[in-house]
C-alpha cells in the first residue's frame, strides 16, 4: 500500500514547492479624470467595463452609468484602454476633460472567450473542438419546471427527450449514445462542482418518472451554460467525459455595482395535449353487451373493462352510479380529459448582489409552486443560493458557492404502465365509453369498475407517492497570483442530498384490499477536491504557451434504504409499524473514489495557429488493483485560416479549420469485481440465501471512448451569417456490460468487458441576420445534426449478439452486433414468400416463432430552428424542432386497440363503419352478402372484418371475424404496434418586451422587462397516433417503448423581470 | 500567513487522499460472496415450491391445459393465445435459481457441506431439469451452467443423465453421513430423502418407457429394488408446506386480490360421472346460493363467453387449496402407487397392478382428507373406476389426472405420456383444435443462446406449442 501511495506524493511535492509572493503598488494622487462609456451604436451605458490606464497597472470599472472616474499620478495627457467582453477594445488619449467613449459590439470570432473544461476560459478560436453555449435568457424564459426541457433544439447535437406528463424526468444524449449499458447522460459541472443528475427510484417496476435530479436548479440562478460534446472537449475530465460535459456558471455579484436588485415573477399555465382519440360509439362491455349490477362479473359483462359493449344511442341499462336502475347508455367524449385540470405554476425570485474593488456576492431566492395536471399533484420547490468572493490581499481571493434546495412533493402523479392502484393512464385507456366522470369525482367510493380499479379520483387523492429532497450543492475555493503567469486554484465542492418517498395505498383499493405503505429513502453525497496551477507565458512576439497541472479527488456515495408494510393493520394510518405482516426491507450502500492527476498545454503561434494537449491519469477503487491505474491523452489544433493567409475581405470575416483526436478512459460500478449471493426474505425463522443471478467479473479492465473530430467555423458579411460544422468518429471499446446470458448458462447476466461501439456524425450550426438595421433585426438560427451508430462486438469469443437494454409489452430493446443501437426486437407477423401476412383456419393473422428487429429508436436526424425578430425593445422568437427517422412501440395503441375505446377500432364495427354481415353456423362465422337473411333466421351480425392475409397455401383469407376479434387479433404481434417516432413540433414561442432603460429608471427601475411564452404548442408532424412520440420512458437507454405515458402538456407563461 | 494556509491546506489533502485503501472501498457491503449451505438449502425448497405451483407454470399454463382449471376472465393463457415470452419462469428461475443454488451447494468443499447436503442438491437439481425437459424438451443439460451459450441436449440425454444422477444422489445420501439443516420439508430426515430418489427414478423409468422400454424396465427395478424404498405413505409425500402472508401459498395468494379461475367444467364433469367424493375438496360451491351444486368453467372460451358463464354462478377451485398454508405438493404417495401400478402392467417389476392401482386412490383419497373406508370402497367398486387390465393407460391416466389435480406440470406431462383422459380443446383455443404438447422456449434463446437454439429445434421440430416431444409418442 504505501508504495502505492507513492504516486501521489509527488503532487503534494509539487505544490508544497511552490513560494507564493504578493506584490503591491501605489498610485501617487494628482490628476482627475472623469468619463463614460457607452455603446457606440445604442449609445446606451456600458456598465462594468474596464478602464485601464496604458502602461500601467492602475484601472476601474465603469458604474451602472457607465460613468469611471480617475485620481492619479499619471500626466495629462495619457491613453486610456476601455475593453469589456463583447465588444472591441477601445485605446483613446485623454486630456482633463470628461471623456465620452463609444464601444463598438465584437463582429468577429478573434476575441470572443468561452468557457472550457475544468472552468478555464479560453479564446474560443483556439479550440480544436466545438462548444455551445446558452444564455440565461434562452434557458429561463419559458419556465420549465425541469430546465433540461429548456435546451430542446437549441443545440446541435444534442437530444433532449422531455418528460412525460408535467412532473417527470428529462433525458439528455450528446452525440448519440457512446455506452452501450452504462449512463449516457453528460457530466453536469456547475461552478465548477460536478453535480449529481441521477434519477433514483426510476428502474425496476416503479411506477413514477421521478424528476432526474438537475432539474433541482433554479434557472434564474444561471448565467451560461455551456455545452463540451464529447471527448474532445472534455478529456480533462476523464472518466465521465465520454458522454460530454455540460458547464453551467451561475450568476454571480461580479459587475454590479453598488446594491443590484432583480425580482422576477412568472405564472405557467399547462394543459394536457395528445390525449388519445377515442371513439364514442360503442360502451363499456363485450359482444355488444352490458348491463352493470357490481362491476365485478354480477351483471352482464360488468367485469370487463372494455368497450365492445351496446351502441351508445341512449338506450335504457343500469350503470355503476345508477342504482339498478335502466339509465340512458350514451358516450362521454371528453370523460378522459375532463379527468386533468388545468396545471398551474407560480415562480418568484428575488436576488441581491453588489461588488466592490475587494469582494462581491450575490444572493438569490427562488420559490416555485406546482400544481400539476393530474389532479392533486403537486410540487414545492425553493432554491437559496449564494455566491461570493472575496480579495484576502492583492494576490489571493477566496470564494464560496452554495445552493440549498428543498423540494417538498405531497403528492405526484402516476407514471408510466404503473400499477393499479396508483397508474393514471392505465385505467383510461380501459374507461368505458359512457362512464361519466363527474359520478366519479363527486363519489370516490363507487367505480365504474370493480373486477381491477379503484376510482380514478381515490387514487389520485389516497394512492399518493410523497417525495421530499433536500439538497446542499457549493463548495470554498481559493485563488493565489503566485508569479506573474503562474496561478493556483483549489477548490472543494460537494453535492450532498437526502430524498425521502412515502408510497401510500390506502385501505379498501381495488387489488390491495389492505392498503400498504411504504418508505424510501437515498441519500447521495458527490465529493470533489481539485487543484490546477496554470501558467501562461508569451514566449515571443509569436509564441504563447499556457500550461496547467492538477490533480482531483472525486468520492461518490449513495445508500439507499426502503421499508414496506405490505398490508395495513388499520386504514389511514401510514406508519411501518402499522402492518398485519413482516415488514419487507432492503438497504444497499456504494461508494467509489477515484484520484487523478492531469496536465494540458496550449501552444500558439501568432494569433492564429494553436495546438492543445491533454493528458490524465486515473486510479479508480472501482477496478481491480492491476487494473486500476489508466492513462489517456487527448490532443488538438486549430488555424485561423482568414488570419494566416491573409483572406480576410467584405465578404469573408472568418474561416478556421480544427482537428483533434482524443481518449477517455472510464471505470466500472462499484462492486463489480466478485459474485454474491443475497438474502430473501426468511421462511419461518428460517434464513434463506440465493444467487444474485449475476456473474461478476474480477478482471474488469477500464472502458475507453477514442474520439476523432474535425470542424469548420466561418462567418461572412461582417458576421451577418456565420456557420460551424463538425464531424466525429467515436468509438468506444472494451465496454463494461451486464449482458444477459441464457439462465441455462447459470446466470441470468454476466459482466464482460468487450463492448465495442461506433458513433459518428455530423452537426451544422447556422446563424444568421437576415435583416439588421438599427431598429429591426431578424436573426435565424439553425442546428441540424446526424448520427449514425453501430454495435461493433459485445465479446471477444464473439458468442453473443445481444445485449438487452430493456423490456416492454414482449418488445426487446437490443445492442444487437452490426446494428445501430437501441434496436426494437420482438414478434412479427408471419409473412409468406410475397410478403403477405399468413392467417390460421380461424382467419387469426400468426405470429412468426423467429422474433425480428422492428426498429430503431434512435432518430436519423435532429435540428431546430429559431427566428428571432427584433424590433425596437419587441423580440418575438419561435422554435420549430424536428426530430426525423427512428420507431417506438406504442402500449398505449397495443392496449387502445384490444379495448377498443380508440377512435381507430371503429371501421367495421357495425354496418355504418363498414362492416360485414355474418352469422353463426354452429360456432363458425359465416360471411352473408349484403342484405341476404340468415339460413333458419339466425342472428344477422353486422361487426364482420376479414383480416388482410393468405392462408398458409396462398390463398386470400376469407373467414370473417367480429370487429372485437379483428382488433384483438394482433395484441401478441408487436409489428403491429410499431410507429415512426418522426415528429416536428412548434416547441416556443415567446414574445419579450424590454421597458427603455431611460424610461424604466424614470419609473424607479434599472431595467424591466415582460415576456410572455408558449411551449410544446403543437405539433406540425407526427406519424404515431394517440401518443406524443417523444415522451421518455425514463433517462435510462431503454428508450422508445411507449407504455401508457401521462400526456405531455402545453405550456403558457407570463414573466416579469425587474432590476432596482 | 500564506504559506501557513497552503501547507495545512495540502496536509489535509495528503490525509484525504492517502489513508485509504481503495481496495477496502470497494468491498462490497451489501452482500456476501460466501452462502451457506442450509440457506441455501432452504431457499431452493421454497423458489421451487413457488416456481411449480405459482402462476406462470401451473395456474396459468399448465393447470389450464389439463383442464382442472378454466379461465373465467382473460382467457387469451385458456385459448393457447400464448407467445414465447409466457413460458420464461420456468426456465429462467430454474437454471438461474435453482440449478444455480444447487451447484453451488454440490461445489462446496465437503467441510462446507457433508455429502447427504449433496445427495439432497443433486436429487432437487434432477428434479428441476426434470421440470425443464418435460416442458420444454431438449434442453442445455451436461453444459448448463458451464458455459455462456450452452449447448441443448435431446430429451434421451437428459433422462438417461438424470437416472445416472440420481443414483449418485443415493449414494451420497446416508443417515451416517452428517446432519442437515434447511430442510423445511423433510426435516433432515435423510430416510425419506432416500425414498424421494427412488420415487422419481420411477417416475422418469416410465417417461422413457414408450421410447427406450430396455433401459425403462432396468431403471424400474433399480427404483423399487433399493434397500431404500420408494415413498410409503402419505407423511412421506414430497411437499412444501406454506405458512401465512408474505410466506403464503401463491394460488392463495393470487385469490386474494384476483377473480380469474376456476374449476375446469371438464374436470367437475368427470368426478359427478364418478360420484368422487374429492370434488367438495377440489371445488366450492358458486357464490350465489340459490346455484346450489358444484358447475365448472368450460376451457377455451371467448372472454364474453368465460365472462357470461357468471362470476357468482360458477364453482371457485376449493379452499383446501386457497388458504395461505395449503401446501405444495411435488411428489406424492399416490403417484408412487400409480407408478408401482403401471410399472407392474408393464411387466418392469412384479405385483398386482389392481392393488397398487385401488392404493393409489385410497392414497389420494387420504391425501384429501377422505379417510371413510366405506366411501372409498363404495368408489373403488363402481364399474367407471374399476381398473381395467386390458386398458391400464385409461384407468391410470384417468385417475391420476385427478389425483393430479393442483400439480399441473406432471398432470400435463402424464397426460401427454398416457393420452388419457381424452380432452377436447375449447371453441375459442387458436391451435387449430389441438392442444399443447410443450411450452414454447423463451424468445430471449432466440437473441442469447441463438446457435444453440437453432441446432436444438433442427432435431426436436419447430418451436411450436404443438411440436410433440421424444417422450410423447402419441
Amino acid at each position: 500500500m504505501k508504495k502505492k501511495l507513492n504516486r501521489y506524493t509527488w503532487i503534494c511535492i509539487l505544490l508544497i514547492s511552490i513560494g507564493i509572493k504578493a506584490q503591491e503598488t501605489k498610485p501617487l494622487i494628482q490628476s482627475k479624470l472623469e468619463g463614460t462609456v457607452i455603446d457606440a451604436v445604442t449609445k446606451e451605458p456600458v456598465i462594468g467595463a474596464s478602464v485601464n490606464i496604458k502602461g500601467t497597472t492602475h484601472g476601474v470599472l465603469t458604474d451602472f452609468d457607465g460613468k469611471f472616474f480617475f485620481q492619479t499620478g499619471q500626466k495629462f495627457p495619457y491613453t486610456l484602454v476601455v475593453s469589456f467582453l463583447g465588444y472591441k477594445k477601445a485605446e483613446t488619449v485623454v486630456t482633463q476633460n470628461a471623456v465620452v467613449i463609444g464601444l463598438e459590439q465584437e463582429q468577429n470570432q478573434l476575441s470572443e472567450v468561452v468557457v472550457t473544461a475544468l472552468g478555464i476560459s479560453k479564446e474560443k478560436k483556439s479550440l480544436g473542438y466545438t462548444t455551445q453555449s446558452l444564455k440565461n435568457k434562452e434557458i429561463v424564459d419559458t419556465k420549465e419546471t425541469n430546465f433540461l426541457n429548456n435546451l430542446t433544439g437549441k443545440l446541435a447535437g444534442v437530444r433532449i427527450t422531455n418528460s412525460q406528463g408535467d412532473m417527470g424526468s428529462s433525458r439528455i444524449i450528446i452525440r448519440g449514445e457512446t455506452s452501450i449499458a452504462g449512463n449516457n447522460q453528460p457530466l453536469f459541472v456547475v461552478d465548477g462542482v460536478p453535480v449529481d443528475n441521477s434519477q433514483l427510484g426510476s428502474v425496476g417496476g416503479a411506477t413514477r418518472d421521478f424528476k432526474n435530479a438537475i432539474a433541482d436548479l433554479n434557472p434564474q440562478d444561471i448565467e451560461s451554460l455551456t455545452v463540451l460534446k464529447g471527448p474532445n472537449a472534455a478529456a480533462l475530465y476523464g472518466s465521465r467525459a465520454a458522454h460530454g460535459v455540460v458547464l453551467i456558471t451561475t450568476k454571480s455579484g461580479k459587475n454590479q455595482k453598488g446594491l443590484g436588485i432583480s425580482f422576477s415573477t412568472g405564472i405557467t399555465i399547462s394543459q394536457v395535449t395528445t390525449l388519445p382519440r377515442f371513439q364514442n360509439s360503442f360502451g363499456q362491455g363485450s359482444n355488444g353487451r352490458f348491463s352493470f349490477v357490481d362491476g365485478k362479473g354480477g351483471g352482464i359483462n360488468d367485469g370487463v373493462d372494455e368497450s365492445w359493449g351496446p351502441r351508445l344511442d341512449g338506450r335504457l341499462i343500469p350503470q355503476f352510479y345508477s342504482n339498478g336502475e335502466a339509465v340512458p347508455f350514451v358516450a362521454h367524449p371528453d370523460n378522459v380529459k375532463d379527468f386533468f385540470n388545468t396545471g398551474v405554476t407560480y415562480d418568484n425570485s428575488v436576488s441581491v448582489a453588489k461588488s466592490d474593488e475587494k469582494s462581491d456576492f450575490r444572493l438569490g431566492v427562488n420559490n416555485q409552486k406546482q400544481l400539476g395536471t393530474v389532479p392533486n399533484s403537486e410540487v414545492n420547490k425553493t432554491n437559496v443560493s449564494i455566491n461570493s468572493n472575496y480579495q484576502i490581499s492583492k494576490g489571493i481571493k477566496v470564494g464560496v458557492t452554495g445552493n440549498y434546495i428543498v423540494t417538498d412533493a405531497p403528492a405526484l402523479p402516476g407514471g408510466p404502465s404503473g400499477n393499479r392502484a396508483a397508474g393514471v393512464m392505465l385505467q383510461f385507456i380501459w374507461f368505458g365509453r359512457q362512464v361519466d366522470i363527474n359520478q366519479l369525482k363527486n363519489n370516490r367510493n363507487v367505480n365504474w369498475n370493480n373486477s381491477y380499479y379503484s376510482n380514478p379520483y381515490w387514487n389520485a387523492y389516497y394512492n399518493t407517492t410523497s417525495q421530499q429532497r433536500n439538497r446542499i450543492i457549493g463548495d470554498i475555493h481559493l485563488d493565489a497570483k503566485l508569479a506573474e503567469g503562474l496561478n493556483f486554484r483549489f477548490r472543494t465542492g460537494i453535492d450532498y442530498y437526502n430524498d425521502r418517498r412515502k408510497y401510500k395505498i390506502k385501505y379498501g383499493t381495488n387489488g390491495t384490499p389492505f392498503g400498504s405503505y411504504a418508505e424510501d429513502a437515498y441519500t447521495v453525497s458527490e465529493q470533489n477536491t481539485e487543484g490546477i496551477f496554470t501558467y501562461t507565458k508569451k514566449l515571443s512576439d509569436d509564441f504563447t504557451v499556457d500550461a496547467l497541472g492538477g490533480f482531483n479527488v472525486r468520492t461518490h456515495s449513495d445508500a439507499n434504504n426502503y421499508q414496506k408494510a405490505p398490508r395495513l393493520a388499520v386504514p389511514d394510518l401510514y406508519t411501518i409499524t402499522n402492518s398485519r405482516d413482516p415488514l419487507t426491507a432492503s438497504n444497499s450502500y456504494s461508494r467509489l473514489k477515484v484520484y487523478s492527476a492531469y496536465a494540458s498545454a496550449q501552444f500558439g503561434y501568432k494569433n492564429y495557429a494553436y495546438l492543445n494537449l491533454t493528458a490524465r491519469n486515473d486510479w479508480s477503487s472501482t477496478l481491480p488493483s492491476s487494473n486500476r491505474s489508466y492513462f489517456y491523452p487527448s490532443v488538438n489544433g486549430s488555424l485561423i485560416l482568414s488570419e494566416a493567409l491573409n483572406l480576410k475581405s467584405n465578404t469573408l470575416d472568418f474561416l478556421k479549420v480544427r482537428g483533434g483526436w482524443s481518449e477517455v478512459g472510464n471505470d466500472a460500478d462499484p462492486y463489480q469485481l466478485s459474485t454474491v449471493y443475497n438474502f430473501q426474505t426468511a421462511f419461518d425463522g428460517n434464513p434463506i440465501q440465493t444467487s444474485s443471478q449475476k456473474k461478476l467479473n474480477e478482471n474488469l479492465k477500464p472502458e475507453t471512448t477514442r474520439s476523432t473530430e474535425i470542424g469548420l467555423e466561418a462567418s461572412f458579411w461582417k458576421n451577418r451569417l456565420h456557420f460551424d460544422a463538425a464531424y466525429y468518429n467515436t468509438n468506444s471499446f472494451d465496454q463494461i456490460l451486464e449482458i444477459k446470458t441464457t439462465a441455462s448458462s447459470g446466470y441470468n447476466s454476466q459482466l464482460i468487458n468487450a463492448g465495442k461501439i461506433n458513433n459518428r456524425g455530423i452537426e451544422l450550426q447556422l446563424d444568421g441576420n437576415p435583416i439588421q438595421t438599427e431598429n429591426f433585426k431578424w436573426n435565424v438560427a439553425l442546428n441540424y445534426s446526424k448520427n449514425k451508430s453501430e454495435v461493433k462486438i459485445l465479446d471477444y469469443d464473439r458468442q453473443i449478439q445481444n445485449y438487452t437494454i430493456g423490456t416492454s409489452g414482449g418488445v426487446d430493446v437490443l445492442a444487437s452486433v452490426g446494428q445501430a443501437y437501441g434496436a426494437l426486437y420482438g414478434t412479427a407477423y408471419l409473412r409468406d414468400a410475397n410478403g403477405n401476412i399468413v392467417v390460421g383456419a380461424n382467419g387469426l393473422p400468426k405470429a412468426d416463432p423467429q422474433k425480428k428487429v422492428l426498429g430503431h429508436y434512435t432518430p436519423d436526424w435532429i435540428g431546430g430552428i429559431t427566428n428571432t425578430i427584433t424590433y425596437k425593445n419587441l423580440e418575438l422568437s419561435f422554435l420549430v424542432d424536428a426530430s426525423v427517422g427512428g420507431e417506438l412501440f406504442s402500449g398505449t395503441n397495443r392496449t387502445g386497440n384490444y379495448t377498443g375505446v380508440l377512435a381507430q377500432t371503429l371501421p367495421g364495427r357495425g354496418a355504418e363503419n363498414g362492416g360485414l354481415n355474418y352469422y353463426l353456423a354452429g360456432t363458425t362465422k359465416t360471411l352473408l352478402p349484403a342484405g341476404a337473411s340468415a339460413p333458419g333466421g339466425a342472428t344477422v351480425y353486422d361487426d364482420g372484418m376479414i383480416f388482410n392475409g393468405v392462408y398458409a397455401d396462398g390463398t386470400p383469407n376469407t373467414q370473417v371475424l367480429s370487429a372485437q376479434e379483428y382488433y384483438k387479433a394482433s395484441y401478441n404481434i408487436s409489428e403491429a404496434y410499431i410507429y415512426s417516432s418522426t415528429f416536428v413540433k412548434l416547441r416556443e414561442v415567446k414574445l419579450t418586451y424590454n421597458v427603455d432603460k431611460k424610461l424604466a429608471r424614470k419609473i424607479g427601475f434599472d431595467g424591466a422587462s415582460i415576456t410572455a411564452a408558449g411551449r410544446n404548442l403543437f405539433f406540425i408532424y407526427k406519424d404515431a397516433p394517440n401518443i406524443d412520440p417523444e415522451t421518455a420512458f425514463n433517462t435510462g437507454n431503454a428508450q422508445g417503448l411507449e407504455s401508457l405515458a401521462l400526456p405531455t402538456t402545453r405550456n403558457f407563461s407570463l414573466n416579469l423581470n425587474l432590476k432596482f | 500567513m500564506l504559506k501557513r494556509i497552503a501547507y495545512i491546506t495540502l496536509f489535509a489533502l495528503t490525509l484525504t487522499s492517502c489513508s485509504d485503501d481503495l481496495d477496502e472501498i470497494n468491498k462490497n457491503p451489501n452482500a456476501t460472496e460466501t452462502p451457506l449451505a442450509p440457506y441455501l438449502l432452504t431457499g431452493t425448497l421454497k423458489q421451487g415450491a413457488d416456481l411449480y405451483w405459482g402462476s406462470t407454470n401451473n395456474f396459468d399454463s399448465s393447470l389450464l391445459f389439463v383442464q382442472h382449471w378454466a379461465k373465467i376472465q382473460y382467457t387469451e393463457p385458456d385459448r393457447f393465445d400464448v407467445s414465447n415470452a409466457s413460458f420464461t419462469t420456468l426456465w429462467n428461475t430454474g437454471y438461474a435459481t435453482l440449478i444455480t443454488d444447487l451447484n453451488t451447494i454440490l461445489n462446496f468443499p465437503a467441510d462446507q457441506a457433508n455429502s447427504n447436503y449433496k445427495g439432497i442438491a443433486l436429487t432437487l437439481r434432477s428434479w428441476t431439469f426434470l421440470l425443464l425437459t418435460d416442458a420444454y424438451g431438449s434442453i442445455p443439460y451436461k453444459e448448463a451452467g458451464q458455459k455462456v451459450t450452452p449447448a441443448y441436449n435431446t430429451q434421451k440425454e437428459v433422462y438417461t443423465g438424470l437416472l445416472e444422477d440420481l443414483k449418485q444422489a443415493q449414494t451420497l445420501l446416508n443417515t451416517a453421513n452428517g446432519t442437515v439443516t434447511g430442510d423445511l420439508v423433510y426435516k433432515g430426515d435423510i430416510t425419506k430423502w432416500k425414498k424421494l430418489v427412488n420415487s422419481l427414478r420411477l417416475r422418469i423409468a416410465l417417461r422413457i418407457s414408450d421410447r427406450e422400454p430396455a433401459l425403462a424396465k432396468q431403471a424400474a427395478i433399480d427404483a423399487t429394488s433399493d434397500a431404500a424404498g420408494v415413498l410409503s405413505s402419505n407423511s412421506d409425500t414430497f411437499k412444501f408446506t406454506y405458512t401465512s402472508s408474505p410466506q403464503q401459498n401463491p394460488a392463495s395468494a393470487w385469490f386474494e386480490t384476483r377473480d380469474d379461475y376456476r374449476i375446469s367444467k371438464t374436470l367437475v364433469d368427470k368426478l359427478n360421472e364418478l360420484a368422487d367424493p374429492r370434488l367438495p375438496v377440489y371445488a366450492q360451491l358458486p357464490s350465489d346460493a340459490t346455484v346450489g351444486k358444484y358447475v365448472g368453467g368450460a376451457n377455451g372460451l371467448s372472454n364474453s363467453d368465460a365472462n357470461s358463464q357468471g362470476f357468482a354462478k360458477t364453482s371457485k377451485p376449493g379452499t383446501y387449496f386457497l388458504t395461505s398454508s395449503s401446501p405444495a405438493v411435488i411428489a406424492s404417495y399416490s403417484e408412487t402407487l400409480f407408478n408401482l401400478a403401471e410399472a407392474v402392467a408393464r411387466g418392469y417389476i412384479s405385483g398386482n397392478a389392481e392393488q397398487l392401482y385401488n392404493d393409489a386412490i385410497t392414497a389420494s383419497f387420504n391425501q384429501f382428507g377422505i379417510t371413510n373406508a366405506a366411501t372409498i370402497s363404495t368408489y373403488l367398486n363402481q364399474a367407471v373406476v374399476k381398473y381395467d387390465a386390458s386398458n391400464y393407460a385409461k384407468s391410470i391416466g384417468t385417475q391420476k389426472w385427478i389425483a393430479f389435480y393442483g400439480q399441473g406440470l406432471d398432470a400435463f406431462t402424464e397426460w401427454r405420456r398416457l393420452d388419457f383422459p381424452v380432452l377436447t380443446a375449447g371453441p375459442a383455443t387458436v391451435l387449430d383444435g389441438k392442444i399443447p404438447s410443450r411450452f414454447f422456449y423463451p424468445g430471449t434463446e432466440q437473441s442469447l443462446n441463438g446457435a444453440s437454439y437453432q441446432a436444438a429445434i433442427a432435431v426436436q421440430g419447430k418451436d411450436l406449442l404443438t411440436t410433440k416431444l421424444w417422450f410423447d409418442v402419441k
